[in-house]
């Protein structure tokens, strides 16, 4: 892949987090390698509570309690984060690897407004005075679209419709010119036409600062139009890891396989849509095998008892499964159409 | 901001003449002969059926409602609210004068409640489940379930009857004799603590300070219990918040986080209860100052209230309820000045 040649910004390696709760071991990210390189966009997908949000706070080291990383690397530019202390954490949190969260409702503090927010990591990682930081953040705003910043600038939370509160989010996370921007969900709270928007200003923008972007969502449609890779995530594992178009084109597992066959589309007309059967195992009592078989229409007796490691199945195609073969050909089967569309 | 604390000020009066209304009504339950009672000072006009029907007339005591009620407020107006038989004196004279004493108690028992209060309360929720935390909440839990009088009369027995430390009333014998008829010590404040620093007598001050600590005590462990116990749950659940994980991974430091970020957040709620408290604490004055025969506004109800002096007891619902909803109306106020949400409205 083109990507080789280029610079690694973060390199995940057998990550794990546990949360160690009063019923037990929840191993919310259980072993978990991925990397990102320079410029590009990776996507991570998977259904709610496979330990995506939970992989995107182990890298800032900024998990809940009784949350802990057990185990693995974080490489960031080569050093590994896990070794490093809360104060050079805080050094890089906001500066090198900046966040943005799923629910702009709750992630802006009520009682200070957006421009105060937004100032305070500049004032804290450039020094700034106030007024410099003022004149930045109404730049900022500017830059992500809010109309009359000098007015906004002085507004707080309650005053901002969804989308501008996540704009305005964006503008804090992109204040430092991060390296690494992380953004867990950006659009998901929002309604259609706004996450269209928001997703095309963070493409326009991310072009222009030149960052790298972990794009956490569990809406394929979002991630076909951001990522260049994809990692597709399963119980707190990686199933297939990928580039964006093997993805959408020849699928190897299953559970991504049963993602792509349930993108809800709005302009076809609506067939039966193929959700995947059966629930998220509670991660507290996982499947033994592959932790997928008791949802999975590929299983044979061999995944209800062993699990399947992570194996490069096609050049850059790194695939979990047992039945891979079986796979190709199913996906071969199908009309591949809509997929098609998604991805032009 | 400016807008609200107007809107806030014009309801005032309303209130006000709410609050007098259901007073008035309470007052209207006694017959004229009662309520003739609580304007003399001399009992055998009571006797004298033309003499009192003369005074009846003259405080329109016999009037049909609304007439009757615009005539007491009337009086209200003109400070005149009857006679104290308890304190031999008229009502608005005898509070006037106990007020400093009751003002001095409240003031140096709120002022720590809040300061330690708020700031035990951060602390315990910082140190969640911690020593430290744990020691806070236990010592808080036994303020929370000891009443005020059963607390007030352990510190009594203790510091008072074994101890021998901290006495009763407001000054010894020796210091009420200075402080109330030499002509060299000055009355600036009414405080004596702080009068006594006016006039130069540390002995007086310490004095003074004696006597206050026990009542202070008793007065503000259970509000103090409380305020810390809305605190760091207030707090714990604000550190919980999406939002301080956002100023945590701007890169902003932990003391930011919990001392602006957090503090600030998890304080909205505890304004409200630490507005009630402190008006709450009015009732525990009455309590404490009778444990403690301290001779303020609580003292002097409740001895009213048993001798069943009419004329004090509504003048004392008439404070109490003033207090109430001035009380309220600061509370609405600081709401207001850290919530945007409030002010913006
Ligand atoms: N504070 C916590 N205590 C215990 N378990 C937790 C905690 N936070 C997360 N988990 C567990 O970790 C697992 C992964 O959670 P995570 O939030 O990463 O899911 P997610 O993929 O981000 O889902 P979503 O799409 O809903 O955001 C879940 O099973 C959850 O129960
Ligand atoms: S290993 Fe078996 S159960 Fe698991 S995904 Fe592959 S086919 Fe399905
Ligand atoms: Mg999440």
């Amino acid at each position: 892949m083109e990507n080789k040649n280029r610079d690694k910004v973060l390199e995940v390696k057998n990550l794990k987090t546990y949360f160690f709760t009063e019923d037990g071991i929840v191993k919310a990210v259980d072993g978990v390698d991925f990397e990102v390189y320079q410029g590009e966009t990776l996507g991570l997908v998977g259904e709610s509570g496979c330990g995506k949000s939970v992989t995107a706070f182990s890298i800032l080291k900024l998990l809940d309690y009784p949350g802990k990383t057990v185990e693995g690397q974080i490489l960031f530019k080569e050093d590994d984060l896990l070794k490093k202390s809360e104060e050079q954490m805080r050094k890089i949190r906001g500066k090198e690897i900046a966040m943005i969260f799923q629910e702009p409702m709750t992630s802006l503090n009520p009682v200070f407004t957006i421009g105060f927010q937004i100032a305070e990591s500049l004032k804290v990682h450039y020094k700034m005075s106030n007024l410099e930081a003022r004149k930045k953040v109404i730049e900022l705003l500017e830059k992500v679209g809010i109309p009359i910043p000098e007015q906004r600038v002085d507004e707080y939370p309650h005053q901002l419709s969804g989308g501008m509160r996540q704009r305005a989010m964006i503008a804090m996370a992109l204040a430092c010119d991060p390296v690494l921007l992380i953004a867990d969900e950006p659009t998901t709270s929002l309604d259609v036409t706004i996450q269209a928007q928001i997703l095309e200003l963070m493409k326009t923008l991310l072009k222009q600062f030149n960052s790298s972007l972990i794009m956490i969502t569990h809406d394929l449609g979002v991630i076909a139009e951001i990522a260049d890779r994809i990692a597709v995530m399963y119980a707190g594992k990686i199933v297939e890891y990928t580039d964006t178009r093997s993805i959408f084109f020849s699928p190897l597992h299953p559970y991504t396989f049963g993602l792509l066959t349930s993108i809800p589309r709005l302009d076809m007309e609506m067939e039966k849509l193929e959700s995947i059967p059966g629930v998220v195992p509670d991660p507290l009592h996982f499947p033994e095998g592959c932790k997928f078989h008791p949802r999975c229409g590929f299983a044979t007796e061999r995944c209800r008892k062993e699990e399947p490691s992570l194996l490069e199945i096609e050049n850059g195609h790194i695939v979990r499964c047992w039945q891979v073969d079986r796979v190709r050909e199913e996906a071969k089967k199908i009309a591949f159409t809509r997929r098609l569309a998604v991805v032009e | 901001m400016l807008s609200y604390i107007i809107r806030r000020l014009l309801i005032l009066p309303l209130i006000l003449l709410g609050v007098t209304f259901l007073i008035f009504c309470l007052f209207s339950l006694l017959s004229p002969m009662e309520r003739l009672a609580t304007y003399v000072n001399n009992p055998s006009v009571l006797k004298n059926p033309q003499a009192a029907q003369r005074l009846i007339d003259k405080y329109h005591l016999d009037d049909p409602f609304p007439a009757g009620y615009i005539h007491w407020l009337k009086s209200l107006l003109k400070l005149d609210l009857g006679w104290s038989a308890t304190a031999n004196q008229p009502v608005w004279e005898a509070i006037m004068q106990r007020l400093p004493a009751t003002m001095e108690l409240v003031l140096y028992s709120i002022i720590p409640v809040i300061l330690v209060g708020i700031w035990l309360g951060v602390i315990s929720a910082v140190h969640h489940n911690d020593l430290l935390d744990q020691t806070i909440r236990v010592t808080a839990i036994i303020g929370w379930s000891l009443p005020t009088f059963i607390f007030g009369l352990l510190i009594l027995f203790i510091f008072y009857g074994i101890l021998g430390w901290l006495p009763p009333g407001r000054l010894s014998t020796w210091a009420q004799y200075i402080v109330y008829t030499s002509e060299s010590f000055k009355h600036f404040t009414h405080f004596i603590t702080i009068d006594a620093l006016l006039n130069g007598r540390l002995d007086i001050f310490w004095d003074a300070l004696k006597h206050l600590i026990a009542p202070i005590i008793t007065l503000s462990y259970i509000s103090w219990a409380y305020l810390l116990r809305i605190t760091r749950s207030s707090m714990l659940e604000t550190l919980r918040k999406d939002y301080i994980r956002t100023a945590r991974a701007k890169g902003v430091d932990e003391k930011t986080v919990i001392y602006q970020h957090a503090r600030k957040n998890a304080l909205i709620p505890v304004v409200t209860v630490a507005g009630m408290m402190i008006i709450g604490m009015l009732g525990g004055v009455v309590i404490t100052e009778t444990v403690f025969t301290y001779p303020g506004l609580g003292f002097w109800a409740a001895s009213s209230a048993q001798q069943l002096d009419y004329g004090s007891v509504i003048g004392f619902a008439l404070l109490f309820a003033f207090i109430m909803v001035i009380g309220n109306l600061i509370v609405d106020i600081s709401y207001a000045l850290i919530d945007p949400r409030v002010r913006l409205e």
